[in-house]
Parts: C-alpha cells; sequence; structure tokens
C-alpha cells in the first residue's frame, strides 16, 4: 500500500496524543485517588456513591441524635432515680410514723423530715437540663412545670413528649411529661380508694382493700355503715352511685375480710354505731397531694383513740398511695432505661453501618493502587515504545542517500 | 531526419522539465492541507509517416493531473462532518460532567447540611444557634442550586455565541466557495477545459472546512463549478451565487439563538432537526438533548425540595406561637407566547401543591387551533386536547390570565427551567423556623379509663383550617361513644368509638387507644409557649429520605444523582463514539492520503527519473549537435 509522508506524522502524533491521553488520566487518578474522576468515568457507580453519600451522612445523624437521647434520657433517668430514693424514704416515714410508742414530737420531727424531702421532690420535679429547659414541662420547656397554688400543686406542662430520630421509621422519646411522672397517678390500690370520714368516733382501721374480680368492678361509690345493737356490731353495705344496698346486718368481725362486688378489704378495731367506711373508685392523685396528706397526718393531733384510728388509716392511705407512685415512677423509668439501652444500641450499629458505607463508597469510588501503578508502567512503556518507533520511521527517507 | 532528432531531443527536455516542475511542486506542498499530489500526463507525439514506417516524433505533455478520488474525498466529508458534530458535542458536555463531578462540592453536601441542621433544630429546638444554622444552610444549599445553574446558563451563552460564530463562517466560506466557482470556471475555459488544480484544491478544503461546521452536500456541474445545500436542500452555493445564514432568537424563547436562512424574502428559521452534523449540528445537539434536560432536571429538584419543604413547614409553629410561613421561594413555571402570535391571551402557570410528584422534567408547547388548546410534552410528544382552561398537568397548572387567544397561536411552557436560578430563602429571622406542632392535646386530669390520645398531626395540604387552634374537648358519654365540644367542629355528639381510629376535625387528626371510661375528657389546643416541641422539625427532616418526586419514586438526593447518571452517561456514549468517529475519520483520511497524498520517497525517485530523462534528452541533442558538425567538417 502506498503510504503518504504526512500519514506517518499524522498516525504517529496521533497514537502518541491517545497514550498521553491515557497515561495523564491515570496520573490523574492516583494524585486524587479516585477512580471515577467524573461521572462520565461510571456513570451508574456516580450517582450511586451519591445516593450512598447522602445515606451514609443520614446514618452519622442517627447516631449522633442516639447519643442526644443517650444524654437526654440519662438526665431523665437521673431524675426519676431520686424521685425513687425520696419516695422510698418517705414511705419508711409514713411506716415509722405508725409506731404506736411515738410521741407527738417524734411524728412532729418526721413530719419535718418528710417536709424537707416533699421540696427536694419538688425541685426534681421542676429540673432543668445543661440548657435551661425543663425535664418534665412537655413541649413548654422554658415553663415551670410545677408550682405550690391554694388547690394544691399545679401541673403547668402539658403532655407533649420530644421525639429524636434514631433510625430510619423509629423516633424514640427523650422526655417525659411531668404528668406522666408525678400527677397521673391512680390513687388508693389502683382500682379504689377506701377512705374513713373525719366523723367517725370508733377506733376503727381499714385496709387498702385488693381485687378479687375485676370483671364485677362496678366503679360505684360504696358505703360501709356499722350498727351496734348491744355487744354485736353488724354492718351494711350501700352502693351509693346506684342507691342500692348490697349487703344488710352482716356481722361484724375485727379483722375479718368484708368482700362484694369483686372487692376485699379488711377493717379492725371497734367501729362505733354510725361508723362509716367508704369505698370510691381510685382518681388521679399527684405525688406531691400524697405526700402533702401524709405531712398533715402526722402533724395532727393522736390523743383520743379515734385520732390515733385516723392516723393509722392515714398512713394506711399514704402508704398505699406512695406505693402506685413508686410503682408509677419505677414503670417509668423502666421505660426510660429501654430506650436508652436502645439508644445505645442504635450507636453501635450507626457506627457499624458508617463502616460499611465508607466500604461501599471506598469500592464504589476509590483507585486500586496496584493497579493503577501497573497501569501507570505499562502506559508509560507504551508511550514510549509509540515515541522511539515513530523516531525510527519518520527518520527515514531517501533523500538522506541522495548525493 | 537530423532537425528531427533536435527537435525529439527538445520535446524529452520539455516533459522532463514539466516532471521535474510537478515533482518539485509536491514536495513543496507536501505539507499543504489539502493538497492533492499532481502529475504529469505524457503521450507519444503523432508519429511522422514515411515510404519507410512512422518514425517517433518525440513526447507530448498532454496535462497535468491531480490524483483526486471522489469517493475517498466523500468518505472523508462525511466521517469529518460527524467527527467534528461529535466533538463539539463531547466538549461541552464535558463541562457539565466535570460541573457535577465532584461529590464533596455542590448540591449533594449542601443538600445533606441542609438536613443535617434540620435534625440539629430537631435536637434542640429552642436554641437560636440551630435555628440560625438552619437557615444558613437553607441559604447554602440554595446558592449551590443557583451556582451550578449560572454555570450552565453560562454554557447557553457559549452556545449561543459559538452558534453566532459558526453561522457567520458558513456565510463565508459559502462566499469564497461561489468566488473559487468563478475563478475555476473561468481559468477552465481559458485553457481550454484544463483543470486548474490548484483551485480545485482549495475549493476541495474550503467544502471540507464548511463540512466540519454543519453537513453540506456538493453536487458539480458541467462547467466544473460545485453547488452546495445545506438543511432540508437549501442552496448554500449555487454556481457563482453565495447565499447565507444568520442567527436569529427563537420566537417561542428568546433566550434561545436559532439559525436562520437569508433568503430574498426575508429570513427564514430553519428547523433545527434538519440542520445536522459539523460542530454547529453538535452544539445544537448539545443543547437539546444534555443542557435543557440538566437544566430542568436541576430545577426540578430545586421546586420540588421548596414546595415540599414549604408544605411542611407552613403546617409548623414556630417559636412566637405563629403558623410557619414559606421557607423557601421559587418562580412560577416561565412562559412564552410566541413572538408572532396575533391574540393577545396571556397564560399564565402555577405548581400543583397537591401533586408535586407529578412534575416532569419536560418543556410543553400550547397550541390553539381556533376552538382547542393542544398541549404537547416535548419530551415524548403525547398531546393533550383541551378548549378550556384552568387545566392541571404533570404537576403544574395552566390558566388563562388576560386576553384571548387566536388560531394558529402557540406558547412554550417551561415548568423547571427556572428552578434552581429562582430558590432563594425566604426566612431570615431564626424564630420564624417552624419546628413545633401548632397543636397538643392533653389527657383530662381526672380520666379514670385508660384511654390515651396521640400527639395529634395537622392535616396536609397547606394552608392550615382557620380553625386548628381552637380549643376542642372530646368527652366520652360512655366507653363507646363521645361529644366533640369546640369551635368550627359543629359539636357533634354521640360518636361512636373505635381504638385506634383516625379522628379529625378542624384540619387535625388525633387517636385515641385503649379503653376510656364514662366522662373521660381529652383536648386538643394551640400549643401555646410550645418551644421545645420538634415535630414539625421531625417531620421537616423525614423528607430528605422521602420518595417524592417522578410520581413518588425517588428523593430529591435520588433526583439529583439520577440527573449526575444521565449527564455521566450521556458525556460517556459521546466520549466512546465521538473516539470511534475519530478512528473512522483517521482511517478514512488514511485511505484518502494514501491514495491522493505526497510520498517524499516517491517524489524523489521522481526528481531522479526526470533528472536522468533530462540528462538522456540532453544527450540527444548533443549527439544531434555531433552529427550535424560532423556533416559541416566534411570537406569535398
Amino acid at each position: 500500500m502506498r503510504v503518504s509522508s504526512n500519514t506517518v506524522y499524522d498516525l504517529g502524533v496521533s497514537a502518541m496524543n491517545q497514550q498521553q491521553a491515557q497515561l495523564l488520566k491515570t496520573q490523574q487518578q492516583m494524585s486524587t485517588g479516585r477512580r471515577i474522576l467524573t461521572p462520565a468515568d461510571d456513570p451508574i457507580a456516580s450517582s450511586r456513591a451519591l445516593e450512598i453519600t447522602q445515606a451514609d451522612s443520614i446514618n452519622t445523624q442517627y447516631g449522633t441524635n442516639a447519643q442526644t437521647a443517650a444524654g437526654r434520657l440519662s438526665l431523665t433517668d437521673q431524675a426519676l432515680g431520686s424521685v425513687t430514693n425520696l419516695l422510698q424514704s418517705i414511705r419508711q416515714n409514713a411506716i415509722t410514723g405508725g409506731n404506736g410508742s411515738f410521741t407527738a414530737s417524734d411524728r412532729a420531727s418526721l413530719a419535718q423530715d418528710t417536709q424537707a424531702m416533699y421540696d427536694q421532690l419538688m425541685t426534681v420535679a421542676n429540673t432543668t437540663d445543661g440548657e435551661g429547659n425543663y425535664l418534665f414541662s412537655g413541649f413548654q420547656t422554658g415553663l415551670k412545670p410545677f408550682s405550690p397554688g391554694a388547690a394544691g400543686v399545679q401541673y403547668l406542662g402539658d403532655d407533649g413528649q420530644r421525639l429524636v430520630q434514631v433510625a430510619s421509621g423509629r423516633q424514640i422519646a427523650v422526655s417525659q411529661s411531668g404528668a406522666d411522672v408525678f400527677t397521673r397517678i391512680r390513687s388508693g390500690n389502683g382500682a379504689f380508694a377506701v377512705s374513713a370520714p373525719a366523723g367517725n368516733t370508733g377506733n376503727a382501721t381499714y385496709s387498702p382493700g385488693t381485687v378479687t374480680n375485676a370483671a364485677a368492678i362496678t366503679g360505684h361509690q360504696y358505703q360501709i355503715v356499722f350498727s351496734v345493737t348491744g355487744t354485736t356490731t353488724t354492718y351494711d353495705v350501700h352502693d351509693v352511685t346506684a342507691g342500692t344496698t348490697v349487703a344488710t346486718a352482716q356481722p361484724y368481725t375485727s379483722g375479718a375480710s368484708i368482700a362484694f362486688d369483686g372487692m376485699s378489704l379488711e377493717v379492725s378495731g371497734i367501729p362505733a354505731a354510725g361508723d362509716v367506711v367508704q369505698i370510691d373508685p381510685s382518681t388521679n392523685q399527684d405525688i406531691f397531694k400524697t405526700v402533702s396528706n401524709l405531712i398533715a397526718a402526722l402533724k395532727a393531733p393522736a390523743g383520743s383513740p379515734a385520732a390515733q384510728a385516723r392516723l393509722q388509716n392515714s398512713l394506711t392511705d399514704a402508704v398505699t398511695n406512695l406505693d402506685q407512685d413508686l410503682n408509677n415512677v419505677s414503670s417509668v423509668r423502666a421505660g426510660v432505661g429501654t430506650r436508652m439501652s436502645e439508644a445505645a444500641t442504635q450507636q453501635t450499629s450507626s457506627q457499624d453501618l458508617s463502616l460499611q458505607y465508607k466500604q461501599v463508597l471506598s469500592n464504589l469510588q476509590d483507585l486500586d493502587y496496584a493497579k493503577a501503578v501497573s497501569d501507570l508502567t505499562q502506559q508509560q512503556t507504551n508511550l514510549q515504545a509509540a515515541q522511539k518507533s515513530f523516531l525510527q520511521t519518520a527518520q527515514l527517507s531517501v533523500f538522506n542517500y541522495l548525493p | 531526419m537530423a532537425t528531427n532528432i533536435f527537435g525529439i531531443a527538445i520535446t524529452g527536455l520539455q516533459a522532463a522539465q514539466a516532471g521535474l516542475i510537478t515533482a518539485g511542486h509536491n514536495i513543496s506542498n507536501a505539507n499543504t492541507p489539502g493538497f492533492t499530489r499532481q502529475q504529469v500526463d505524457f503521450s507519444n507525439a503523432t508519429p511522422l509517416a514515411s515510404g519507410s514506417g512512422f518514425f517517433g516524433n518525440g513526447v507530448d505533455v498532454v496535462t497535468v493531473q491531480r490524483l483526486y478520488s471522489q469517493f475517498l474525498s466523500n468518505e472523508v466529508l462525511t466521517a469529518s462532518t460527524q467527527s467534528s458534530s461529535l466533538d463539539s458535542n463531547y466538549s461541552q458536555i464535558q463541562q457539565i460532567d466535570n460541573l457535577l463531578a465532584d461529590p464533596s462540592a455542590g448540591v449533594s453536601p449542601a443538600l445533606q447540611n441542609f438536613f443535617t441542621a434540620v435534625q440539629g433544630v430537631a435536637t434542640t429546638p429552642n436554641v437560636d444557634a440551630s435555628r440560625q444554622a438552619m437557615l444558613s444552610s437553607a441559604q447554602a444549599l440554595a446558592s449551590s442550586f443557583q451556582g451550578i445553574d449560572q454555570q450552565l446558563t453560562g454554557l447557553r451563552d457559549g452556545v449561543n455565541s459559538a452558534i453566532g460564530a459558526t453561522t457567520r463562517e458558513i456565510s463565508n466560506f459559502a462566499t469564497q466557495i461561489a468566488d473559487l466557482n468563478q475563478r475555476i470556471i473561468v481559468a477552465r475555459s481559458a485553457t481550454g477545459g484544463q483543470p486548474p488544480n490548484d483551485l480545485l484544491d482549495q475549493r476541495d478544503q474550503l467544502v471540507a472546512n464548511l463540512n466540519k461546521d454543519i453537513r453540506a452536500t456538493v453536487v458539480t456541474q458541467g462547467d466544473g463549478a460545485y453547488n452546495v445545500f445545506i438543511g432540508n436542500g437549501q442552496p448554500l452555493v449555487a454556481g457563482t451565487q453565495a447565499y447565507s445564514l444568520a442567527t436569529l432568537p427563537d420566537p417561542l424563547d428568546p433566550t434561545k439563538l436559532t439559525i436562520g436562512y437569508r433568503a430574498p424574502s426575508g429570513v427564514v428559521q430553519l428547523p433545527e432537526a434538519t440542520l445536522s452534523g459539523g460542530s454547529l449540528g453538535g452544539l445544537l445537539d448539545f443543547r437539546s438533548q444534555a443542557l435543557d434536560p440538566a437544566q430542568n432536571a436541576l430545577g426540578r429538584v430545586a421546586i420540588t425540595l421548596a414546595q415540599t419543604v414549604n408544605a411542611q413547614h407552613e403546617l409548623g409553629q414556630d417559636l412566637n406561637g405563629q403558623l410557619g410561613t414559606p421557607l423557601f421561594s421559587i418562580g412560577p413555571p416561565r412562559v412564552n407566547s410566541n413572538l408572532n402570535n396575533t391574540g393577545n391571551a396571556v397564560i399564565a402557570a402555577a405548581f400543583d401543591t397537591t401533586n408535586v410528584g407529578a412534575l416532569t422534567t419536560s418543556d410543553y408547547r400550547l397550541n390553539y387551533d381556533g376552538t382547542n388548546y393542544t398541549l404537547t410534552r416535548l419530551s415524548d410528544n403525547t398531546t393533550r386536547a383541551f378548549a378550556t382552561f384552568p387545566q392541571n398537568v404533570d404537576g403544574f397548572t395552566l390558566s388563562l390570565a388576560s386576553g384571548a387567544a387566536a388560531a394558529g397561536d402557540s406558547f412554550l411552557i417551561r415548568p423547571t427551567v427556572d428552578g434552581a436560578s429562582t430558590l432563594n430563602v425566604a426566612i431570615t429571622d431564626p424564630t420564624k423556623v417552624a419546628a413545633a406542632a401548632p397543636i397538643r392535646t392533653a389527657q383530662g386530669a381526672a380520666n379514670t379509663g385508660t384511654g390515651t390520645l396521640s400527639a395529634g398531626s395537622v392535616n396536609v395540604p397547606p394552608p392550615p383550617d382557620p380553625n386548628l387552634q381552637q380549643p376542642v374537648t372530646i368527652t366520652f358519654t360512655s366507653p363507646t361513644t363521645f361529644d366533640v365540644t369546640g369551635t368550627g367542629t359543629g359539636n357533634p355528639t354521640g360518636v361512636a368509638y373505635t381504638a385506634g381510629q383516625n379522628i379529625s376535625f378542624n384540619g387535625w387528626t388525633v387517636q385515641i387507644s385503649g379503653a376510656p371510661a364514662t366522662g373521660d375528657s381529652f383536648s386538643i389546643g394551640p400549643n401555646t409557649g410550645g418551644s421545645g416541641d420538634n415535630r414539625n422539625a421531625l417531620a421537616l427532616a423525614s423528607l430528605q429520605t422521602a420518595k417524592i418526586l417522578d410520581g413518588g419514586t425517588a428523593s430529591y438526593q435520588g433526583a439529583y444523582a439520577a440527573l449526575v447518571s444521565q449527564v455521566g452517561t450521556q458525556t460517556q456514549q459521546l466520549q466512546v463514539t465521538s473516539a470511534a468517529q475519530a478512528s473512522i475519520l483517521q482511517q478514512v483520511q488514511t485511505a484518502q492520503q494514501s491514495y491522493s497524498g505526497v510520498n517524499l520517497d516517491e517524489e524523489a525517485a521522481n526528481l531522479i527519473r526526470f533528472q536522468q530523462a533530462y540528462q538522456a534528452s540532453g544527450k540527444v541533442l548533443q549527439i544531434a549537435s555531433t552529427l550535424f558538425a560532423s556533416l559541416l567538417q566534411i570537406n569535398p
């Protein structure tokens, strides 16, 4: 084939250009450490890299969020721990207060001690975090949630729970509303509350009672009314709400259980004629009310047997309600604990996932240096060969031999 | 006979000289672009008849011809116009490719930073710093959209000016070809039809250059003139007459320069589809196939982001207790009326907030035939006919703002092209970030049942119900029924209760679960003072991964990644095809050069050959002269 002299140059130059372009690309890849210099180098991998970068960024954010959540929850947990300790001490005081050998001044000092703990309880309920936000005020973090008033302690916060996104599709609550912890607690044994009117003249005391048949619970108000005929004491049970009488002229034995409509309680001591033991369905009673009732009872004089019985009944109420309070705080705290451990788990899994994402990203876009070095050497050799062979070919000319 | 020897010797000398001249010409033009090697055609002269037969009469130089192959040259033209089209397209799209190359710059990290900042607000909703960070990162996000859009607009301006320059060059070539036609006709007739080789080379070179700008076909006339046609057969050169091209703004889109043909009646717009090949064809392809779609795709991400974030933001409540206002501002779809419209209709377009996911990256053309409007989606030519406004189409709404259209009027609707450039942050006050929900719910303090009330959510789409924040109380009249009281609810009574079922009034929805007791109450009211509430911030943050675009199949980042992948694929494809075309071009050029190119070794051989021929003819002359002298020396 006939070859034009220019073709020798054109083809030689174009071959060298191509080799140089390849060499330059490998060099750029090596200097940036990136396999993909522009999306055109691998369109699918570059768009996938974008998606994974976002997934990684979101995952990192979830990790940070979980850390924040763990911090917040640990604050709440500490506060709830203090509440538990205080409630246990107060409960101890309530039990101690029932000691028959205690004098009024002993009880007064118990009351003082309890008052101090009441104040601490109030402080805990109004705890703030490091940023001055109240822990137990719901959404209104700038609002002091509990404030004493004429009608007892008012909860001014709301039911809001702050959530933190710790995984896709998983938000965990990092705050607890004050109502959940301190105020929305069933009184009595949770189903009904036993009480005795202040006008009772006998020295009968009652137990908090138990539910024997939950299905038979009516939610009505009942009164057990005692009658004394000679030495025989009997009682009637009235369903006040329905206006009916459940039982009449039942013989009374101190300490024996009185059962009706799925409920059972014991009354001990000697009730006077016309004395009443009242049963109400449980209502919500806040912790502060429970404790201030206890303080009031400890402060009240207990000279007469009737007053003694009132003290005993009040202490029974206090212990019963404090048990409810402790139960409630424990269950809230258990929830907080579960979420804390979930936050910790999420932190770990976020770290693991992040490693995976980094790995995938690296596979997608990072350069395999071993291969690149080998490519570079090969391309260098090729270019040198092209240069050398071009020079040799281009130098050949008949004119070199013309005289 | 002696005179004959002289004559023969002289023809030989002349022929050898012609050969040497031609070889020298070839050598000196070895590097001239478009040069075709020439060779002398020799022929033996008419012999002298005599009784003893025919005596040769030397050599005739018939002509100097160029070794030109029409077929091979056409191959080169075809390959070269295709190659320069691909090259110009590739060099343009490479710029978009480079623009989107760095994964650590541009929209993607800005998008992630924005949502990270939203999460920051969700974590600490009542801290000004986190709100300010969210606004700043929103600003950075808007800037990154604008930045890329600016670069794309810069590319568009570059395309416009390149189109202008190329068009002028084409007109220039046309004039030069017509001029050469004239000179070739004259030269041929002056020499009785001898080919003016070097003029022909110059003209072929011009045609080759013209084909690098635009695909042009050549028809040779009887008198040797070229007629050159472009596009759909518009003559660019007819004999000695040259026509020219002009640029004119597209009547449907004044920002876009198109090509016009200067006909005697005026400038006629040439349909872009007919102008293929050459760098002009490459530019037009780039603009319609890469630049417009890229700018639209980017705009669509910006528009969808603005609309969905705004929609959620407007359902929230800011730190001042006010309902949220739009976080981003975004321009409306662009509607261009055809400059040639005779009616005075002004068509307005707005985004359809209820159907954000339906937005496409396509442009639309609206035609009016006197009774019906036809809307054509230009990406797939789907049409839709209607007679009245407003119309909801693909995530936007068209309406007639004023006037009336006349038959034949047309409009161009570009919903997404301005998206990225008009994205801005509408809020500067950090307290106006709506991190909270405007309502909160509460259970009655004296409730005895186990019923619990959910935190409640505000119904989409915005704007929220005017009674949204009115206090509403739900009171159970029995374990299975409840009454609702509150402004705007209509105070229904005896509503049947099903645990977990949605209860919706005044634009909010709550669920009550568990077993409420008779007399239990639940309340929904304004979230006054809810500075620690992050519900709306969480809802905003969840938009990051929500599949919204493309009919609910792609997230913002997904749609952006699709754009990157599309540009990457297009670039890669052009890289491959332009390299392949370059190699084809090289092959046909080698073949063409193999026939027409100068080989210096060959010319060296020719030099020696004709030098020797010259020397030999000289020897003949010398001998003839010796013969004559020997006659003179005879003394009788």
